[in-house]
């Protein structure tokens, strides 16, 4: 009996069917995924914000199913590195379910994608995201005519309100197996497709879209055959593709995008309808302005000052509260509590686990980065920072960089970990080699960024203005340098970037995503700063931390002209910049840094040394060596720039 | 009886398909040409110095001769393959056909300035460059430009993209970057910015200088190729806007 039951049971986990999400970058992939599995995946209004696919369960109407997040995917033809991921996810996990999230706004884009998708014969369902742009730009959408025409699902929704998120759940679990019909190619070209696919094993998967790719020639699609059939299937396709062409009179790609064109324009045709006229929407105009080279740059301009504005009138505000109402009392209880002596140090001395960890952590840190973050996650729902990319561009060409290499750089001003990680979409290894380095060097992630305008917001506007002058030069003077010293190697990609229509923030998604963020950085970082709290508090017990401060005392104090205090910043700047940051916002409380001190102690700290996870991503990247080499430099320049500042700012001032 | 020059004029252009396709084999030319292959005419034309055969009259190729008179028919095919295609839409196999052998390289020529020397015909194949194209001449105000010389702003519908790299190609495929779609340029500095189906696109100027546009509106909206084939529109543009032309420039 129990063998009978045994033997029924179908092999692998066949209760758990495969959902997966695809769609062009920027489409709410992330977002149809949080709002199906309950799971948080970074959502941001630009492209290259899933870089690694992400996985989740969630259960339907009696049948499990495992969601899986990609990055965006533009066709399954020639596709970028990161593309070529989620082709591979597609061609090889055997997909129950594909969910194509769509944005209305690009309907054609979209429906390309769509064209390509169909011919894999996996059961599809459509999410139309954003419903409500487009409506406001004064067009419908008719997605029951969509559905007909495409044989498929087609679930209307707005993906950051989370509507439509039931109808696509039922969609799911509505989808018989079987796949959706096929786009036909026209009788010649469906001949070939068929002899090509017969040239693979009976019982591969997905031969028309494997037969397409190898009719147009794609790069990589053999590779894909050898590892899957081996070489004797690679020769007979490549046979069989040379029969075919010998005798052609025209280039196959370009008569079956034709026809793809046609295709689509007629479907697009047939369910959008124009509700009012065309007009030129604020938001269109901002994009347009903040993309102007003369316009351009004092709106970047206001929207750093406002970031500071609130950091200093709002965030450092509260902290102070925070410090003066929750923690004095209980520092200055404790303090009567406990004598002066070990246990005293140990709690809330100058590396108290209590004082430098924990107050440090919740009462300094966590309201700055909060409020910071709120502003932050506000400009990035906004969508403005691809647009940034314009205004940079040709800046960027100096230092040797490709339009390309623009998206991983902004990305640095959110998490330098991130961008690093994004480089990956660089194809030129010295290209590659520069951003990583100026990832790296100069930039502040968003932490950084809220906390130093904290620090320099206590001493004014005009230290701020002058830490983030140096840091760009800086920035902009490595980069020639490397551009020069670097010999080229491979070839720069040319640049097609599309760029993210600006929106009105979503407040419900700014909000969740801060929370998320603040309880990252909690889980993450609260350990870490207890931990580096109480490893300052060992080393400086055994005497090693005063022995360290005098051998660093030439460079901090006599080079640098900062105060031996900030040696703690600077050892805090290896495990957490945050942690640093904490150290030096309170030597500015206690009166201990100057102006001058205060500008080359954040120039320094901002630089030194990038964090942890940002050091794994380059190793990733680059190497373990190259990373070794660039962390060498980068540590060894940020002290001779911090020096050179001091003694530039002493002789002005 | 048949034009013989005419048949001369086939049986060279066919030569050229197989230069293209890396083909010698006169059983090849046989096969491909159908009923029209006339093994004398290959030997008239190997007398007259425009076709080399060897192997026992098996392998045949085109002398530098030969080769420099294909080149002339695949040019005047191919231009006007563009010029029935972007000008007029749908069907224009057979009026290309005709037109190869009646026109003269001055008027190829012309044609090849007016629509912004291309490099492609419809169907993806190059089009052997011309003495105008060498030059790079320009009429006055040419129908077809580079979108780079675009208006601001002003909408415009692609020509056609003077692109030879496929992969290229098909990425600006996938953007929607393709004949027949309106385009606006949006900014040229600090960055080429364009607007196509509702996204902006931040592209290499190398890029934008590929993607031709009618400078003055399209000539008439392209007739939908999935209505009956049959079903011809009114083309008011031909006797308008080339006449109009006609008038501007002095000559086409």
């Amino acid at each position: 009996m129990l063998i009978n039951q045994l033997m029924n049971m179908p092999t692998g986990s066949p209760q758990i069917k495969k959902v997966m999400l695809v769609g062009l970058p920027n489409t709410g992939k992330s977002q149809v995924y949080n709002n199906l599995t309950g799971d948080y995946s970074v959502v941001a209004n630009s492209p290259l914000t899933t870089l690694e696919t992400k996985r989740a369960r969630c259960r339907l109407a009696e049948q499990s199913y495992e969601v899986i997040d990609s990055p965006g995917l533009h066709s399954l033809y020639n596709p970028s590195e990161e593309e070529l991921t989620v082709r591979d996810l597609i061609l090889s996990e055997e997909i129950d379910i594909l969910v194509q999230c769509m944005d209305a706004c690009r309907l054609k884009q979209s429906l390309t994608l769509t064209a390509h998708l169909l011919t894999l014969g996996i059961p599809m369902v459509i999410s139309l995201n954003s419903m409500d742009e487009i409506a406001r730009k004064g067009i419908s959408i008719d997605p029951v005519a969509l559905s007909r025409l495409l044989g498929v699902q087609v679930v209307a929704s707005v993906a950051v309100q989370g509507q439509g998120t039931e109808e696509l759940k039922e969609a799911i679990s509505r989808v018989e197996a079987g796949g959706p019909e096929i786009i036909p190619c026209g009788e010649k070209i469906e001949g070939w497709l068929a002899e090509l696919g017969s040239k693979l094993p009976v019982e591969a998967p997905y031969k028309r879209a494997i037969s397409l790719l190898v009719l147009l020639d794609d790069p990589l699609i053999l590779d894909y055959v050898n590892k899957m059939y081996g070489p004797a299937a690679v020769n007979d396709l490549q046979q069989q593709v040379k029969l075919i062409k010998g005798n052609l009179r025209f280039n196959i790609g370009q008569v079956i995008n034709q026809q793809r064109s046609r295709w689509l324009d007629r479907v697009a045709e047939e369910v959008t309808h124009r509700t009012k006229p065309q007009s030129h929407g604020f938001a269109q105009e901002f994009a347009r302005l903040s993309r102007h080279p003369v316009f351009g740059i004092p709106i970047l301009l206001v929207f750093l000052y406002s970031m500071f504005y609130v950091v200093v009138n709002v965030a450092n505000v509260i902290s102070e509260w925070m410090s003066d109402v929750l923690w004095m009392p209980v520092e200055a209880k404790i303090s009567g509590l406990i004598p002066l002596g070990f246990w005293h140090d140990f709690l809330i001395g100058d590396y108290g686990i209590l004082s430098m960890g924990l107050a440090n952590a919740l009462m300094t840190v966590l309201p700055i980065l909060s409020v910071f973050f709120l502003v932050f996650n506000i400009i990035e729902d906004i969508g403005y920072l691809p647009n940034l990319s314009v205004l940079t561009k040709r800046l960027l060409g100096k230092l040797g960089l490709s339009g390309s290499a623009i998206i991983p750089l902004v990305l640095g001003f959110g998490c330098k970990t991130v961008a690093t990680l994004s480089t990956k979409t660089l194809k030129s290894k010295k290209e590659k080699y520069i951003a990583v380095y100026l990832i790296a060097f100069a930039i502040p992630c968003a932490a950084q960024m809220g906390l130093n305008m904290s620090i320099l917001g206590r001493i004014g506007l005009s230290a701020f203005v002058i830490v983030f002058s140096v840091l760009f030069v800086v920035e902009i003077l490595v980069g020639m340098a490397l551009n020069k010293i670097l010999t080229k190697q491979g070839q720069g990609l040319v640049f097609i970037q599309e760029l993210t229509a600006i929106r009105l923030p979503n407040l419900k998604g700014v909000l969740k995503k801060t929370y998320y963020r603040i309880y990252w950085f909690l889980k993450e970082s609260l350990p870490v700063f207890l931990g580096a709290a109480l490893a300052l508090f060992v080393i400086d017990k055994l005497g090693v931390l005063t022995a360290t401060k005098r051998l660093l005392n030439p460079l901090i104090e006599g080079f640098l002209g900062l105060p031996s205090a900030m040696t703690d910043a600077i050892i805090l700047c290896l495990v957490r910049h945050e942690a640093a940051a904490g150290v030096m916002i309170n030597l500015v409380k206690k009166g201990q840094l100057d102006y001058i001190q205060c500008i080359v102690a954040v120039t320094v700290t901002t630089m030194v040394v990038p964090c942890f996870a940002n050091i794994m991503a380059m190793a990733k990247e680059v190497g373990g060596k190259q990373t070794l080499v660039m962390i060498i430099l980068i540590v060894m320049s940020s002290f001779a720039i911090g020096g050179a500042l001091r003694w530039t700012l002493v002789a002005l001032l | 009886m048949r034009n013989r020059k005419r048949e001369k004029e086939e049986h060279l252009e066919r030569l050229w398909g197989m230069k293209e396709g890396e083909q010698e084999a006169v059983e090849y030319l046989e096969d491909s040409m159908k009923g029209d292959f006339d093994a004398q005419l290959v030997e008239e034309l190997a007398e007259d110095g425009m076709v080399a055969l060897s192997e026992g009259n098996r392998k045949i190729v085109l002398t530098e001769s030969g080769e420099k008179e294909a080149r002339r028919i695949i040019r005047a095919h191919r231009i006007a393959e563009r010029l029935l295609h972007d000008v007029l839409g749908g069907e224009f196999e057979t009026g290309a056909c005709e037109f190869e052998h009646t026109v003269t390289s001055e008027l190829v020529d012309s044609i090849c300035i007016l629509l912004g020397h291309p490099r492609t015909c419809p169907h993806g194949m190059a089009i052997p460059e011309g003495e105008c194209c060498r030059r790079s001449e320009r009429t006055t105000r040419n129908m077809v430009i580079p979108l780079t010389e675009a208006e601001l702003n002003q909408s415009a519908r692609i020509a056609y993209i003077n692109c030879r790299d496929d992969m290229l190609l098909h990425r600006l495929d996938d953007l929607q970057v393709r004949p027949g779609i309106k385009v606006k340029l949006h900014q040229r500095y600090p960055c080429f910015v364009i607007e196509c189906e509702g996204a902006s696109i931040a592209l290499d100027e190398d890029i934008v200088a590929t993607i031709c546009v009618w400078s003055q509106g399209p000539p008439v909206d392209r007739p939908k190729l999935e209505l009956s084939p049959k079903e011809k529109k009114p083309r008011p543009w031909w006797s308008k806007g080339l006449m109009a032309g006609r008038k501007r420039h002095g000559k086409i």
